[in-house]
């Protein structure tokens, strides 16, 4: 049986009504992980993946319930699994091995998954193409000479690819999205706060949040539902109640006030997601949406804000790699300077420096109030724009990047035209808001584009609703 | 704008504990003036009215402070790469 082809609610039925076993189900991936390691999708496949799946087969033998009992599921190399090495794909964490498990580990394990590997990512997920992985390059699932996207290429590619049901990864920026969006499946940057980050492995704290990424929205709603909720280790996560997300999708938007956002369409102009985003819109209008123009004055300040908070951030998070308490100790390095100075500089690759100094930059004597202390304050500025944004539509559309997949070290060059990549998809972490993608249309070579849709915090069942009409109304061309 | 010159790179490069070759300096050049170029659009904002609030999230919901389990002295040193007598092992800091 070809186990790819099903949704992740199918193999929850089917593994429940016994037509299959996960040992069935986790030797299949861990064989298409094999078949497909050219992608390079997959850094590592956990040695005790299919004693863990006999494990739920046992269970499920007695009847127990679990929401993902004996489902394969693959982690992001920077999501803490005990006892297993997170990496990062770092030199640096090459072989650090984990103390103790992530939150979302923990949740995934309480409903029973199969936790069967982990994906290859830009180091410290700091990339936009999975090119930075100090592991090797990670190929698009639909197309060998394209990026598969970043950071969260290889969680991308595992469920494109047909390496897994289900994959989490993280996004900061847009790691989860624009990967999903390049690979043709769905994925949500949830509100910030709705999961626990605690155990994974801090970039830009204030901007992150773990994010499921599946083939169906409803496959994503019913993650989510897992995923969420607060951590008592975790203060920025959120007590606000967990929806129940797939009662949330109903099969109809009428009324649905849909934004319509002066800033994002002057931005797609000219791109080739241009015509079928328009499209999108207008047909959602047909099918009983109402179309709100609305407006984001600045909207196009927030690539730039990114880019001096994040750096600001990692810089700060990437302090404590210091070449004693983890992992990598250069091993010429005569006194404590040498330590932190030729363990970072033979540990890091040359993304991470570069952030590492440009958030040194930002906040540095004499820079800290021009560059970070504005960005700063042009954030909380969004933020109120946004609120007022939000009092006339309920969800607001956009493309999720801008063409389909690029073709492999065509950016590589030019670190500014690699981070525009991210323009569409920065504004949901400067705002703190949910925000999904999902394929709607067909680009270059008939590679996937992908359709953004954000709405105010919290509001992750309006997301989906609209989502799911348009996944099984729509037709992708 | 702010220009970027190799003392400026140096200075940087030692607030951030890296060390790279003369090479490596040279070539970071360029690269920050682009990213300078694209983050000095901030400038143009107004934010006058803007007032920062520090901390960001809410701090009244910490939880008790009580003691409980945690990680044993031997999980934590499991990751150093080098230790002794469960410490963590590093060189000779100050003269004899």
């Amino acid at each position: 049986m070809e186990f790819e082809k099903y949704s992740l609610l199918e193999l929850v039925d089917m593994l429940k009504s016994k037509k299959v076993s996960s040992e069935e189900l986790t030797s299949y991936f861990i064989a298409q992980i094999e078949k497909k390691k050219n992608l390079n999708a997959v850094i590592e496949v956990f040695e005790d993946a299919l004693s863990k799946a006999k494990e739920a087969d046992i269970k499920i033998k007695n009847n127990e319930n679990g929401k993902l009992l004996g489902i394969p599921v693959i982690i992001k190399d920077n999501i803490l699994y005990k006892g297993k090495v997170c990496s990062c794909s770092s030199r640096f964490l090459e072989n650090y091995v984990a103390q103790y498990n992530s939150t979302v580990v923990e949740k995934l394990l309480r409903e029973g998954a199969v936790i069967i590997g982990r994906a290859n990512m830009d180091e410290f997920a700091m990339g936009g193409s999975t090119e930075n992985s100090a592991f090797g390059i990670t190929h698009n699932a639909l197309d060998y000479d394209r990026v598969p996207g970043g950071s969260s290429g290889g969680s991308a590619v595992a469920v494109a690819g047909g390496l897994c049901p289900v994959s989490l990864g993280t996004d900061t920026g847009g790691s989860v999205r624009q990967p999903c969006s390049y690979n043709g499946i769905v994925g949500i940057k949830p509100t910030y706060g709705r999961i626990s980050r605690y155990g994974v492995v801090a970039f830009a704290s204030s901007l992150e949040q773990v994010g499921p990424m599946t083939k169906t929205v409803k496959d994503n709603a019913y993650m989510l539902e897992i995923l969420s909720g607060k951590s008592e280790f975790d203060e920025t996560s959120s007590k606000e109640k967990v929806e129940d997300y797939l009662s949330a999708i109903k099969g109809k938007i009428q009324g649905l006030r849909i934004g319509v956002c002066k800033e994002i369409i002057e931005s797609v102009k000219g791109m080739e997601v241009e015509k079928p985003f328009l499209e999108v819109i207008n047909w959602l209008k047909d099918q009983g949406a109402t179309l709100v123009d609305v407006s984001l004055p600045d909207y196009n300040l927030s690539l730039a804000c990114y880019y001096i908070i994040a750096p600001a951030e990692a810089t700060s998070n990437l302090g404590r790699f210091d070449g004693i308490k983890y992992s990598r100790r250069s091993e010429d390095a005569k006194n404590v300077d040498e330590i932190y100075i030729k363990s970072r500089s033979e540990g890091f690759g040359k993304e991470v420096k570069r952030r590492i100094m440009l958030g040194n930059f930002v906040l540095s004597s004499g820079y800290f109030d021009a560059y970070y202390n504005k960005a700063k304050k042009i954030q909380i500025k969004l933020k109120k724009q946004t609120e007022e944004l939000f009092r006339k539509c309920d969800v607001v559309l956009s493309p999720t990047t801008g063409s389909v997949a690029f073709k492999l070290g065509s950016k590589n060059s030019d670190p500014v035209s690699m981070y525009k990549e991210d323009r569409f998809t920065i504004i949901s972490n400067i705002l703190g808001i949910p925000s999904l993608t999902l394929p709607f249309a067909k680009g270059e070579k008939d590679l996937p584009l992908g359709l953004q849709i954000m709405a105010n915090s919290f509001k992750e069942g309006t997301i989906y609703n609209l989502a799911d009409f348009i996944e099984n109304n729509w037709e992708v061309k | 704008m702010k220009k970027f010159d190799l003392a400026e790179v140096k200075r940087l490069s030692s607030l951030s504990a890296l060390r790279f070759s003369e090479e490596e300096l040279n070539s970071f050049l360029p690269e920050f003036e682009n990213i300078l170029e694209m983050v000095e659009q901030i400038k143009s904002a107004n934010t006058d009215e803007v007032e920062l609030k520090y901390p960001e999230c809410d701090l009244d919901d910490l939880r008790e402070d009580k003691a409980r389990e945690s990680l044993s002295v031997q999980e934590v040193l499991t990751n150093s790469p080098k230790t002794r007598k469960g410490c963590f092992s590093v060189p000779q800091m100050l003269e004899d």
